[in-house]
């Protein structure tokens, strides 16, 4: 089972790889005006609470603690994306033309139960045609939903029930909500081959609901490329798979159930762009992007709701000026800025 | 704490196995920490209160109807609650947790004892599990925790 350190979900394979792990932490960001303009990265400010199911249960609803899993507090409108972390041996694989640290996984990320790579009703397995997963450490993150080659639509925090989230409008129904993962791992004898091939260094990395659930909708667009698998299929050991449902919470009653304080609404695109601070591309060279899910590409964004509902425009979408990003690539120096949302 | 690290130690076990097994250990730990913070005053004192706790409630944990169901007498559960005699066997223990409604780890701990599956685990690889003990018994309770904690999957 995965376990839960320090606000991030570890997933370890020790019969596998002993000396590997792999993370995913969950990290608030600014949200992207939602228009037709395709904007770069933004930064991290900070990571998201998470918190077992059962540490809260006299404050959750059974069909909560009967998914198990963590719960993490969002603010309405409220932006996030995945970080995925893997720390191990160095390798390098003539087979795949995959090179990285650690074990490699592949990860499989549904909001409400919908795909967010391939626009599917979520399913066991991993599959292709179209693929729906990603592969880390070839994927550094995950922002949104893939909605059209090196494209992605933001995941954007929304009540479930309201009509916003992407479940809803692509199934009528707002069942689930939250976030669900899960993480599959290479099959030993596939690990061993790429530790046998001589490029395998033992180097570390340096380098109708209740109110309170949430569900996520899809926010601005974004330049965001989800990378296709170099592995065959079989290579991954479904058998080893985990997986973690993530309630989300309205911040708004994250006190009153876990007693803690939720943080503060981020800051705005406006703010942040007026600030002179950085945006980011990411350049993986060599590797293939998926094209994209038309089905996801079919979903209204959560600012077309909002005006369909309200006949106003949804604070923060008008377009901001963000300069020049900062180029990110697997060969060049610095990982994607990860700022304290104390500084604001 | 790092897989590797026990697979130097005894490269004949699997690191599955390992990790499995340093659980039950670390919540070994975890409950000793936990009876310590709780500053409970003895394994008698704590059967009564225990016991007398539920017996308001339901009579059916009068020490006679206790004593029976978990195979003793009256009279020798009256004084293991006074503390007169040694703690119980591990057998009554057991049955005492499961009727009480209590961690069987804790109550053994109490007794100072510790399960026959854990001392199995640990009398199989002793130099291991000593090191492994020594290096977190001065752990926060919440770092403690943090080690056995796994989520927990469901139904979705």
């Amino acid at each position: 089972m995965p376990t839960l350190e320090h606000d991030e979900l570890v997933f370890r394979f020790p019969s596998i790889e002993p000396d590997a792990q792999f993370s995913i932490s969950f990290m608030r960001t600014l949200r992207i005006p939602d228009t037709e303009q395709i904007y770069s990265l933004p930064p991290g400010l900070g990571t998201f609470p998470l918190r077992h199911v059962e540490d809260h249960a006299e404050n959750l609803p059974v069909r909560t603690l009967d998914r198990g899993g963590v719960i993490m507090p969002m603010w309405q409108a409220e932006a996030m994306w995945m970080n995925f972390n893997n720390d191990g041996p160095e390798w390098a694989d003539e087979h795949s033309m995959e090179t990285g640290y650690g074990l490699p996984v592949a990860i499989k990320i549904a909001a409400g139960k919908i795909n967010a790579v391939s626009g599917e009703v979520w399913r066991p397995g991993l599959h292709r045609d179209p693929q729906d997963y990603a592969v880390s450490p070839a994927q550094p993150w995950l922002d949104g939903f893939a909605v059209e080659k090196g494209v992605i639509r933001q995941f954007v925090a929304m009540p479930l029930g309201d009509g916003y989230s992407v479940e809803e409008q692509l199934t009528q129904t707002s069942e689930w909500g939250g976030v669900q993962i899960s993480v599959t791992p290479l099959k030993a004898e596939v690990w061993q081959r790429i530790k046998e091939s001589g490029q395998f260094s033992l180097s570390k990395c340096c380098s109708s609901v209740d109110s309170l659930e949430m569900g996520l909708g899809a926010g601005g667009r974004m330049h965001q490329e989800i990378y296709e698998d170099g592995f065959d299929l079989e290579d991954w050991d479904f058998e080893a798979t985990e997986r973690v449902f993530i309630s989300l919470i309205h911040a708004k009653d994250w006190m009153s159930i876990s007693g803690e304080p939720a943080s503060n609404e981020p800051p705005t695109a406006k703010d942040y762009s007026e600030a002179g601070l950085p945006w980011f591309d990411y350049y993986a060279k060599d590797l293939q992007a998926l094209p994209g899910s038309d089905t996801l590409a079919s979903v209204k964004s959560v600012a077309g709701i909002f005006k369909d509902k309200t006949g106003a425009q949804l604070v923060g979408s008008t377009d901001v000026q963000t300069g020049k990003p900062v180029i990110l690539g697997p060969d060049l120096p610095g990982p994607r800025q990860v700022r304290s949302s104390t500084s604001w | 704490m790092r897989e590797s690290r026990f697979k130097r130690s005894n490269p004949n076990h699997s690191a599955a196995d390992q990790r499995i097994d340093t659980l039950g250990i670390v919540a070994y730990i975890g409950n000793m920490q936990r009876l310590k913070s709780n500053k409970l005053s003895s394994l008698g004192d704590y059967l009564r209160q225990r016991r007398e706790t539920l017996a308001a409630k339901d009579p059916s944990f009068s020490l006679r109807q206790l004593a029976v169901r978990c195979g003793v007498t009256p009279a020798y559960l009256s004084r293991v609650e006074r503390d007169e005699v040694p703690p119980p066997g591990e057998e009554t223990l057991l049955k005492l947790a499961a009727e009480l409604l209590e961690d069987p780890d804790v109550l053994l701990a109490m007794a100072g004892k510790i399960s026959a599956d854990l001392r199995q685990v640990i009398l199989s690889r002793p130099k291991l599990f000593a090191d492994l003990i020594r290096s977190i018994k001065s752990m926060p309770d919440q770092a403690v925790l943090k080690i056995v904690r796994d989520v927990r999957d469901g139904e979705w």
